[in-house]
């Protein structure tokens, strides 16, 4: 529409009230699904934080067991060994790990992730530690927002599998809504669940891709499972996301249906009110091809500037949300965008319906008529 | 050569006994350079007839050739761009979008001519200069008088180059002065640039501009002889009407015993400053009897 007058603009943006509701209630719907995706994916991320700062390259785990949410896996410790062996292997660290409670001195208490690792390796530890040191005998790391909400420093005491830990160090990342994660030493861990570990954390040589270091581990060794760090990561997210994909699923589409409603409102009563100036259009000789073009573009310029202001809108309450909140992390991704982006469009389009036929519908002779 | 010729042209509303036969039977060759005045009552089948002319209507039967190019049989999907590309329209209501400025608006014409960008927005100024409106460019629709309006409505018609003008009732909204504006500005662009121009009005004022003027009623074109205006309301009404008054061997026509009743009662009131001319017995400002240019058709 190079060098062309630019119709459909021009009368969308006329009543700039009207325009600022219509794209105002578009944004509202679109920001409700956008930010409910937000939290999901804050979640998803917090819940993969472990995993997606992890130095392995391949994560061996008991059969069947791909992920750590929800699920046990306990191998021989003499497994690590036989990993360990396998060509094109550069290192291979079990981990130990459950889900359990840490209670603070007031009894408040947090579901955490609890690894035990060795520490002399630091591998499959924290990340990012914001105070303090890795853990020693008896001592414990825990996430920030999880202290937080604990009341804990370092320096307290926070009572783990029954037994007093005191807290050594803080970092950051790993604490959602519901869980958080924490760190003991792989010994300490033993001591109180036993021997057994959960998981191998495997490092390739330089050279050897993740890829083709668990085709040889899974060659070598056909009874475990053996994933690659962003496949096991990847299965994570798909369990929590699975188990969100039904609530998700329907507020999103009540979102959209929202959209829907108030595009397909305002188009409709934007070409009711234009119908005169469509007839003027054809009179002088507009193609119906052209009057519907105005009305596409006019939805998509509603939607276009309605996603723009839902996602501008989304990234500032994520921050004030995790300002305010630091528990709840809202991450707005590019994919999520560009998702509700496109189904706004179809629902712009859908919402298009209409008044396209009534455009298509106007006899040009109308425009002879005298105004009411 | 005529710019449009118009053979035998019918258009009837409805089948069998529900028929209502709008336009019945019309001839009429237009030149380029002439300006037709069609007149008649409401109902009369103006609209109807210019609707056709226009490639807005179908006729039921006869033939509608402008420009070498026969109306009645193209395409449904050839008439936009036909009406695009051959006719200039001025509407009654000025009919202009009210979200596009005065170039703008006629810069949408150019565009639905195929011309495009900086070719289209040059061609609407100038026309807009032309037209008086050089200051009042950037100038929403509802940010100019009545007058302006249909100067802009002009300039429009004239996006496109038309051969042809059609014009319904385009000084109907407009005061006397911006009226006779309008209807000076419209035979201007027949002298000037050889268009044609049909009008279809009740306003007496355009007489003076048209070449011819043709009285439609019941659908075809009746004989302008007898015609006279009513005192009153201004309406052409036939010295056939039943409706009359005589004063001093004078006699006087109208539209409805409304309008006699109200001469009757305030004689004084019309008879100075509203003199009805008999058109019968008035030499028109030509020198010719308007008669017979009325029924030149």
């Amino acid at each position: 529409m190079i060098g062309r007058v630019p119709l459909a603009r021009r009368a969308l943006f006329q009543d700039r009230r009207r325009a600022a509701l219509a794209a105002g209630g578009v944004a509202a719907a679109l920001l409700l699904v956008l930010m409910l995706q937000g939290v999901f994916d804050g979640a998803m991320h917090q819940v993969t934080a472990y995993l997606r700062a992890n130095p392995a390259d391949v994560i061996v785990s008991q059969r069947d067991v791909r992920t750590m949410h929800m699920s046990a896996s306990a191998l021989d410790p003499a497994t690590v060994k036989n990993v360990a062996a396998v060509d094109g292997v550069a290192w291979a660290e079990g981990i130990r790990y459950t889900t359990t409670f840490l209670v603070g001195a007031d009894g408040n208490q947090q579901l955490s992730y609890v690894i035990g690792y060795d520490t002399t390796t630091g591998r499959g530890g924290p990340q990012h530690l914001t105070a303090g040191r890795a853990p020693r005998g008896d001592e414990i790391d825990i996430e920030q927002v999880a202290a937080d909400r604990l009341g804990l420093h370092v320096g307290d005491t926070v009572s783990v599998f029954g037994d007093r830990f005191r807290v050594s160090g803080l970092f950051r990342g790993g604490t959602s809504v519901v869980n958080s994660i924490a760190f003991i030493t792989t010994d300490d861990f033993a001591a109180r669940r036993g021997p057994a570990i959960a998981y191998i954390l495997v490092g390739a040589k330089p050279g050897v891709s993740a890829g083709e270091l668990q085709h040889r581990l899974a060659g070598a060794l056909p009874d475990l499972t053996v994933q690659t760090r962003s496949q096991f990561t990847s299965e994570e997210a798909t369990l929590v996301r699975d188990m969100s994909a039904d609530l998700m699923r329907i507020m999103s589409i009540v979102g959209l249906l929202i959209a829907l409603a108030v595009i397909g409102l305002t188009l409709f009563t934007l070409t009711l009110s234009k119908l005169r100036e469509h007839a003027i259009v054809k009179a002088l000789g507009g193609r119906t091809r052209r009057l519907a073009a105005v009305v596409l573009a006019q939805a998509a310029w509603s939607v276009g500037v309605a996603v723009v202001t839902a996602t501008v809108l989304a990234v500032a309450l994520g921050a004030i949300v995790e300002r305010v909140n630091p528990a709840i992390t809202i991450v707005i991704e590019p994919g999520s965008v560009e998702r509700i982006a496109l189904a706004a469009l179809v629902i712009g389009a859908i919402g298009a319906v209409i008044p396209l036929r009534r455009v298509v519908a106007v006899d040009p002779a109308s425009a002879f008529r005298r105004a009411s | 050569m005529t710019n449009l010729s118009v053979h035998d042209l019918t258009k009837t509303y409805g089948e069998g006994n529900l028929a209502v036969a709008a336009v019945r039977h019309v001839d009429l060759d237009i030149d380029p350079g002439e300006v037709v005045l069609i007149m008649g009552p409401s109902g009369s089948g103006k609209t109807t007839l210019l609707l056709m002319l226009g490639a807005m209507l179908r006729p039921t039967s006869g033939t509608i050739n402008v420009d070498g190019v026969e109306l009645a049989t193209a395409a449904e999907r050839s008439l936009p761009p036909l009406r695009a590309e051959h006719f200039g329209f001025v509407f009654q209501d000025f009919n202009l979008l009210s979200a596009l400025s005065a170039l703008e608006n006629v810069e949408l014409a150019c565009n639905l001519a195929g011309i495009h960008g900086h070719a289209a927005r040059q061609r609407a100024t100038e026309l807009l200069t032309r037209l008086g409106l050089g200051e009042r460019l950037r100038f929403r629709p509802d940010q100019l008088s009545g007058g302006e309006k249909q100067r802009v409505a002009v300039a429009r018609a004239l996006a496109n180059n038309a051969t042809i003008i059609l014009a319904d009732e385009p000084t109907a909204n407009l005061d006397s002065a911006h009226g006779r504006d309008i209807a000076r500005l419209l035979r201007q662009l027949a002298t000037d640039d050889g268009r044609s121009v049909i009008i279809v009005s009740h306003d007496d004022r355009l007489r003076e501009i048209a070449d011819r003027i043709l009285w439609l009623e019941d659908g075809t074109f009746r004989e302008l002889a007898a015609m006279v205006t009513d005192p009153v309301c201004g309406m052409s009404v036939e010295t056939t009407s039943t409706y009359r008054h005589d004063i001093d061997e004078r006699s006087w026509w109208f539209c409805s015993p409304h309008c006699r009743d109200e001469f009757i009662a305030n004689t004084a009131a019309f008879v100075p400053t509203r003199i009805a001319p008999i058109v019968s017995t008035k030499e028109d400002a030509h020198g010719e009897d308007p008669v017979r240019r009325h029924t030149r058709h």
